[in-house]
Order: C-alpha cells, then structure tokens, then sequence
C-alpha cells in the first residue's frame, strides 16, 4: 500500500487572513470542485434532520452549500445556496438550485430574512477566531428572532481515516484526487492555475494521483460554543443543542427574539 | 431578498431592491407552494417587488396584496410564476444607493465584495 498523505500541522498561520484563505481554501476548491462533489452526495442524518423537522414553506440559507447536496432535502421549504467556490456554485446551479457567489464574512442577504440557516463545514476553514466569530454573526444577522442555525465543524478529537497531531489545532489537510480520474475544471475561465498540481489533463484524467492542501482549524469539545460564549455573539443567540457526529462537533443556534439587529 | 452590502452603503432606501439591468429571462416550472407563497408575503417588501417586477416588463403583479391572498388562486399563481419561476440567465443588478454592480453570469449572481468594501 502506498503511504497516504496526512494533515500537515501548520505553527503559525500568517496574519494576512484572507490572502490565506483565498489560497488555501477558496482556490483549492475551485481546482477539486468536480471530483470533491463527486464524493458529496449522501447527506448527514443531524443535517437531514434538521432540515425535515422545518415548517412546510420555511426559507433557508445555505452558507457555503458546496455542491447543494442538502438544498433538495425537504422539497417543502425553499433553500437559497451560496459559497465562496465559483466551482461548487456552478454544480450546485447545473443540479438545478438557487445559488450565488458569496463570502461567509459579507453576505448579501437582508437583516432577519431567513426561517433557518446551515453552515455545513464552513467556519473551519477560517483563519482566526475573529473570522469565524464574524462568520456566525452575519448568519445570525440574516436569520430571523427564533430561527435556528445548524453549525458543523470538524472536531480534532476525530478518530476517522485521518490522524491529528492532537499538540496543533491548525492543519493543512490534503485532498488526493487519485490517477486517471478526470477533474475538468468546472469554471475553465476564472479557476486559478494549479501552485502544486499540474490542471492539464485530458479525458481520463493524469496519470499521477494529483494532491492539494486546504487549511483547516480543527476544533476541540466546546470550542465551537465558546465562538458565542466569549464573543459579543452571546447576546443575540443561544445554543439549543450540540453534539459530535461523523469526526465533526455541531451546534444547534437559536436567534434571541429579544435582541435588535446588528 | 438581496440587498448592497458594501461597508458604508447603508441607507436602506437606495441599498434594496438592487436594480436589475440589461437582463436576460427564462421561465423554469416549478411546483407550486402556497405555503411557500404565504411566508414569503409575510416577509416581502410588496412595493420593492412590484418594482422590480415592473422593470422587468412582469407586469402582471397588482399595486396592492389582496386582501385575503391565499384563496386568491388566479394571484397565487402569478406571485409562483414572478418569484419562483423566473430566473436571470444574464445581467447585473446595481445599487442605487452606491452604485456598486454584482453582475449575474450563466444564471449566477456574483455578490462577492472586495476586501475593502467588507
């Protein structure tokens, strides 16, 4: 067997945050987008779940929907999709969903909108507290008071198929698209060109398994409610429920009805 | 739905509704649903949508909701086809308050903001 590649601990991130993440998220996922949606199809039961026990007619947010695998879930509720990848929007919009290009930390959407909202492995790839704080908080600005808002991040303590350096808590976490798999990319004209891979390819794919890095921030038990706890966030929302499923933690959020907008 | 979010471009009366220009249409069917229906004319701004649907030469909306809009079935239907079943292929919408343009492209809308206007 071949050595796979694991989780490279990263020891200081640098402190231009977005540069950052535009090079180690968002165009990583543009380049991954066709073969990392191609392994995205099965929906989690605490999302699924989530999503069935809204009331017929409710809207929802999808921030950072990905592929859009869980905006059909309920045909009875209406879910508008965005994410920073231009890739993953394309294939959320060719599947047939409302989808837009956003960033999690400005979104476009009116105050107290929406009925619900999912950030599905989103906030674990930003690069500082502050970010991810920020993140929730134009969530909880376009969620109405009592709407919920369903949070996924991944936990450190996973004991899946990846290993974690339990010392470090920010990674570079490799993404291996195996050889002779065709990955075209899904917006020809705007997908960077490839730092580590080469993205020529023809048909079948290359014939070297092609590896990619993004960053990650894994999250220790509890450290996902403390984004709320310590943070101006603990006003104006509350955490209804928690709990850890398939190596992630998640919490349940719950707009306070008391509280004015942002 | 949709409103300018660029830093400092918050009067609400020019940031929503965006204005939608040089704009391509395609009607996609969908199946109805008039609960749907009912909480998004709880929610919407009815002035901003007959605007807007106005500009687009949708001029089938009335100036007013009717007063009991869920057994209004010939209404019903308009509001499905205007809210749930036109989609934009191509164009802009443009803020009328800072005149920032979030372009529309193969049916999706970039509402992306440089790192100076977050």
């Amino acid at each position: 067997m071949s050595s796979k590649p694991q989780p490279i601990p990263v020891d200081a991130v640098s402190t231009n945050f977005a540069q950052e993440e535009a090079s180690h998220v968002h165009q990583v996922y543009d380049q991954i987008a066709p073969h990392f949606s191609s392994t995205r199809y099965k929906p989690w039961p605490v999302v699924e779940s989530f999503l069935d026990n809204q009331l017929a007619g409710s809207i929802g947010a999808d921030v950072g929907c990905g592929n859009g695998k869980y905006i059909g879930v309920n045909a009875k509720v209406f879910v508008s999709g965005s994410d920073r990848s231009q890739g993953l929007v394309g294939i959320s919009y060719k599947r047939g969903f409302e989808v837009m290009v956003a960033n999690n930390l400005a979104l476009p959407y009116r105050d107290g909108w929406f009925d619900f909202a999912l950030s599905i492995a989103v906030i674990h790839h930003l690069t500082a507290f502050e970010r991810r704080v920020q993140a929730l908080a134009e969530i909880a600005r376009i969620v109405r008071p009592g709407g919920q808002i369903l949070v996924f991040v991944w936990a450190l303590e996973q004991r899946g198929k990846r290993v974690f350096d339990p010392h470090h808590q920010d990674f570079m976490v490799p993404w291996v698209i195996p050889k002779n798999t065709p990955n075209p990319p899904a917006t020809a004209t705007t997908a960077p060109v490839a730092a580590t891979a080469d993205a020529a390819q023809g048909e079948a794919g290359p014939a070297e398994p092609q590896v990619y890095h993004r960053y990650y921030h894994l999250f220790r038990e509890h450290e996902l409610e403390s984004l709320v706890t310590d943070s101006f966030l603990n006003g104006m929302l509350g955490v209804v429920g928690r709990g850890y499923d398939k190596d992630n933690w998640y919490v349940i959020l719950e707009k306070k009805s008391s509280v004015s907008c942002l | 739905m949709l409103q300018c979010h660029v830093k400092g471009c918050n009067d609400p009366s020019l940031s929503f509704p965006l204005q939608l220009k040089d704009v391509e249409l395609e009607q996609v069917e969908t199946e109805q649903n008039d609960d749907l229906l009912a909480n998004l004319l709880q929610k919407i701004d009815w002035n901003a949508l007959q605007m807007t649907a106005t500009e687009l030469g949708l001029a089938s909306l009335p100036e007013t909701i009717p007063d009991d809009p869920d057994s209004d079935e010939a209404f019903m239907i308009k509001l499905h086809e205007v809210l749930m079943e036109m989609n934009i292929t191509q164009g802009k919408m443009e803020c009328r308050g800072c005149g920032h343009v979030y372009p529309i492209k193969d049916g999706i809308p970039n509402m992306l903001l440089a790192e100076h206007e977050i």
